[in-house]
């Protein structure tokens, strides 16, 4: 049904896809798996006509298809389930599907549509009632509106994009055996997703990814978890960059049993570990299983409802952000664009965004703006910041330039703790390289440093201990030296039985 | 290090069309580089364009304008009454723009002008026993305490109730507008004036006129001094510093450790204050009484400065002084052409359009 040869797509120097083919045929599933940044949804968003190919041939149901949109790919019969609906909250499931829908009548035909999602709602076990509310569904109910919404354009192709990610396992077994119904009707499907067990479960063949390329395809049939596992992550790890051995400090940070429950859903469960000086614990897992939170919860952005935080003899558990930063706790979040910098602030304001209003940056509440401009001049010429003046917007500086903005304020004052999350997403190598490196000399330096990334490569370089995280949880860290990749890529894809087996 | 480049791909493709676009709109931007330029430009539009609707009512444009900058400018009086028609303005404005700039929508100045005028006159006519040299200092700060009171129950009620607190300062614009008709039929009221108006305000405690024979009272070096102290607080304090960056970020704010709902607690009092005092000051300065609708469209105009100036505290000065002297020399236009006067309020209008415009061509806000 679905042919896709040699596509190529790069942004900017980024090589997303480096010559893909992927078949699809009626009336099967096919998984395609893959680390975040191994180029599954630029192939996704080629296909569906979102961003164009630079090379390669589509052939969908024996027509090529090239030089299309969304809405030609939509005619064509793909449908695409994406990981944040469109849907309206104040509509109904009828007026939702009726919304954008193909067609030249000017006329809404709204009891004709919602006997047409009852039908299908029959067929494929939707359980859908037409006149529900959107913003009273909840979220596996709703992307079962979106499911109904493509099939209704007549979508012959379903791709769905990581579509368990937000769903508990019983919504995720309800969908399963809808994709198994679409599947039995002649429909095909491509599946998203990091999670080797679902992916075992209903695909009749697999496609891993691994930097832009097809790492390996596979018969689910022959497969196990534990060989999937490894071609997402890659059998050969490069050579770690060097790193001085140091000696293990002292525990500067304990963390114990420390939960979050936020509006009644579980976002952290109970999470204990220490943290030496001069160590790095690096945090595996796919984004959005918990590390935000985490991360947040230990910089005081929120607070933890159960369990308690000791910086270095201080309980800090419900201390705020700027008792933290007195204690040398620093964070670098994942989002730099409204975050950790204003951007329409100076380069110089924003390198004083921690102690503003500490001497010798103001006193009595009045700002010493020379002690501001200062500042600038040495940390850029320290951290290589490369901007025309202290006074201009942080936001023309490049990316990377940034990140130094935000590397110079919160490694510059020499914290005991740092927390960084993603600290290199977005950067090109050789700000990658520098921020890397500065990581590594807070390190060598006596700080402690939680080191939080969905790439297995960078927590494979940076960790002297590694944990994963998944669904809010910890796992207990492994030594750098004794771990075995397979089991983390494991344990990131969801493999619950080993998340708690290294807990308990 | 090559290992760690496989980085999650960012789409930063610069469309190759519209290149004589861009260089055409990079000049225009140049050319309108500079607040003051820009906003003399938009002023100058908003004439312009006013010229055609007053040549389409038959009547003579330059006469008009030439009526109404005479009104404005023709006598030391008209000149006084165009800065103490501005002194009010100046004084919310600055308020307003610096909640603005800390995106806190306050559009209650009105609301605050009127109980700040309330709580002058109940001051001054407390029957204090005090010389006016010091009843009068005290009745202005009465007015700022009452302002900041009602700016402050505005934020109170959105910060705790989450209600908007656009909708909680418009809606207590009504409540504040009406509590000073409530105490002029009550309390306050003058007996048996048959009018909705507050006794004449004892004489020591006027505010004192600038100039000796003339109506102007010292409210516009208030104005002046109060420009000067917000620029000071916007730019060089810690306070100003946490504004801005809860202005240009929550999630920023909430980074390092600003509270937001203090922050904006705090300049709410503080524009609340200011446009209390504004009220004190036409209380003492230009009606020496309290009198029904004394606050009638200051709120409006109070944000049309705050905008005009673009949110720059110093600029909201010449911001006011173009509003109301353009407001003074109104009534003259009206009355020697027969143009009429809320033509005016379509310069104001156009002028304030043309400026956000001004500002939106640019691309981008104003340096936070």
């Amino acid at each position: 049904m679905l042919e896709m040869r040699g596509i190529k797509k790069a942004y900017g120097t980024v090589q997303a896809n480096r010559g893909i083919d992927l078949d699809v045929a009626a009336g099967q599933i096919v998984g395609l798996l893959g680390e975040n940044g191994s180029g599954k949804s630029t192939l996704m968003k080629l296909l569906f006509g979102v961003v164009s190919a630079d090379a390669g041939t589509i052939r969908f149901k024996d027509k090529p298809l090239s030089g299309h949109g969304p809405a030609q790919a939509m005619a064509a019969g793909l449908g695409m389930i994406h990981q944040h609906f469109t849907l309206v909250e104040a509509m109904s499931v009828t007026e939702n599907v009726m919304l954008g829908a193909p067609g030249s009548s000017p006329w809404l035909s709204p009891r004709e549509t919602a006997s047409r999602i009852r039908q299908e709602s029959a067929t494929y076990g939707l359980d859908i009632d037409p006149d529900a509310m959107i913003g009273d569904l909840p979220h596996g109910r709703r992307q079962r509106v979106e499911i109904v919404k493509a099939i209704l354009r007549g979508a012959d192709l379903l791709i769905l994009d990581e579509p368990t990610s937000n769903l508990s396992p019983p919504e995720v077994e309800g969908l399963l055996g809808i994709m198994a119904r679409l599947r039995d009707q002649g429909r095909a499907i491509v599946f998203i997703s990091h999670k080797l067990d679902e992916v075992i479960a209903i695909c009749s063949e697999v496609v891993v990814l691994r930097d832009g390329a097809v790492a390996g395809t596979c018969r689910v049939e022959g497969a196990t978890r534990a060989g999937l596992a490894r071609m997402m992550v890659g059998r050969d790890m490069p050579p770690p960059i060097a790193r001085e051995a140091t000696a293990a400090g002292r525990n500067v940070l304990h963390v114990g049993q420390m939960a979050l429950t936020e509006r009644g859903v579980e976002r952290l469960a109970p999470i204990s570990f220490s943290l030496r000086a001069g160590e790095i614990l690096a945090i595996a897992g796919i984004d959005g299983n918990g590390q935000t939170e985490l991360a947040e919860c230990l910089a005081g952005l929120r607070l933890p409802t159960a369990g308690g935080i000791d910086l270095d003899g201080h309980d800090i558990t419900l201390a705020s952000v700027g008792e933290r930063t007195e204690l040398g706790m620093a964070y670098i979040p994942v989002d730099r664009a409204t975050m950790s910098l204003v951007t329409g602030m100076s380069v110089s304001d924003n390198l004083a965004l921690r102690d503003f209003d500490k001497p010798p940056l103001s006193r009595g509440g009045y700002l010493a703006r020379s002690y501001f401009a200062e500042r600038a001049r040495e940390m850029s010429q320290r951290f290589a910041i490369k901007a025309s003046g202290p006074d201009i917007a942080a936001r023309t500086l490049s990316g990377g330039n940034q990140q130094k903005i935000v590397l110079a304020r919160e490694i510059g004052r020499h914290p005991a703790v740092m927390i960084a999350h993603q600290p290199v997403w977005g950067l090109d190598p050789g700000a990658t390289h520098f921020v890397i490196e500065q990581i590594l000399a807070l390190r060598a330096a006596g700080g402690a440093i939680i080191y939080i990334s969905s790439s297995l490569e960078e927590v494979m370089t940076l960790g002297d201990r590694i944990a994963v995280m998944q669904g809010g949880r910890l796992s207990i860290p492994i030594d750098r030296d004794t771990v075995d990749l397979t089991q983390i890529g494991l344990m990131m894809a969801g493999d619950d039985s080993l998340i708690h087996g290294a807990a308990a | 290090m090559t290992i760690l480049s496989n980085i999650d791909t960012v789409n930063n493709e610069p469309p190759p069309r519209k290149v004589t676009f861009m260089k055409a709109a990079s000049v225009l931007r140049r050319l309108l580089a500079g607040t003051a330029t820009r906003a003399t430009l938009a002023v100058a539009l908003a004439l312009l364009v006013t010229a055609v609707l007053i040549l389409i009512s038959g009547k003579n444009p330059l006469l008009a304008y030439a009526a109404l900058l005479k009104g404005a400018f023709g006598s030391i009086d008209r000149i006084a009454f165009g800065f103490n028609k501005s002194t009010p303005y100046i004084l919310a404005g600055l308020g307003v723009a610096l909640c603005f700039r800390a995106n806190v929508i306050n559009i209650g100045a009105e609301g605050q002008i009127a109980v700040g005028g309330i709580g002058a006159t109940a001051v001054a006519l407390s029957g204090l026993a005090l010389p006016g040299l010091l009843l009068m200092p005290l009745a202005l700060l009465a007015g700022v305490v009452c302002g900041a009171a009602w700016s402050g129950l505005a934020a109170f009620v959105s910060l705790k109730r989450g209600v908007h607190e656009v909708l909680c300062t418009l809606l207590l614009n009504f409540v504040g507008v009406l509590l000073v008709s409530e105490m002029l039929h009550g309390k306050l009221g003058e007996p048996g004036a048959g009018f909705p108006q507050s006794p004449l305000l004892p004489r020591a405690i006027w505010l004192p006129k600038l100039v000796a024979g003339t109506d102007l009272h010292i409210g516009i070096v208030l104005a002046v001094i109060a420009t000067v102290a917000c620029h000071i607080l916007f730019w060089r304090t810690t306070f100003g510093f946490r504004l801005r960056i809860m202005g240009a970020s929550r999630d920023a704010a909430r980074y390092v450790g600003i509270s937001s709902i203090r922050q904006t607690m705090r300049v709410m009092l503080t524009a609340g204050g200011l446009a209390g005092l504004a009220g004190g000051v036409e209380v003492l300065g230009v009606h020496y009484r309290l009198i029904e609708g004394f606050s009638a469209g200051f709120g409006f105009n109070a944000v049309g400065v705050a905008l005009l100036a673009s949110l720059n505290p110093l600029a909201v000065l010449p911001a006011g002084l173009f509003i109301g002297f353009l407001e003074a020399g109104a009534l003259a236009m009206q009355r020697e052409v027969g143009v009429p006067s809320s033509l005016v309020f379509v310069i104001q209008g156009l002028t304030m359009v043309f400026v956000l415009c001004a500002l939106g061509l640019r691309g981008e806000r104003s340096k936070v």
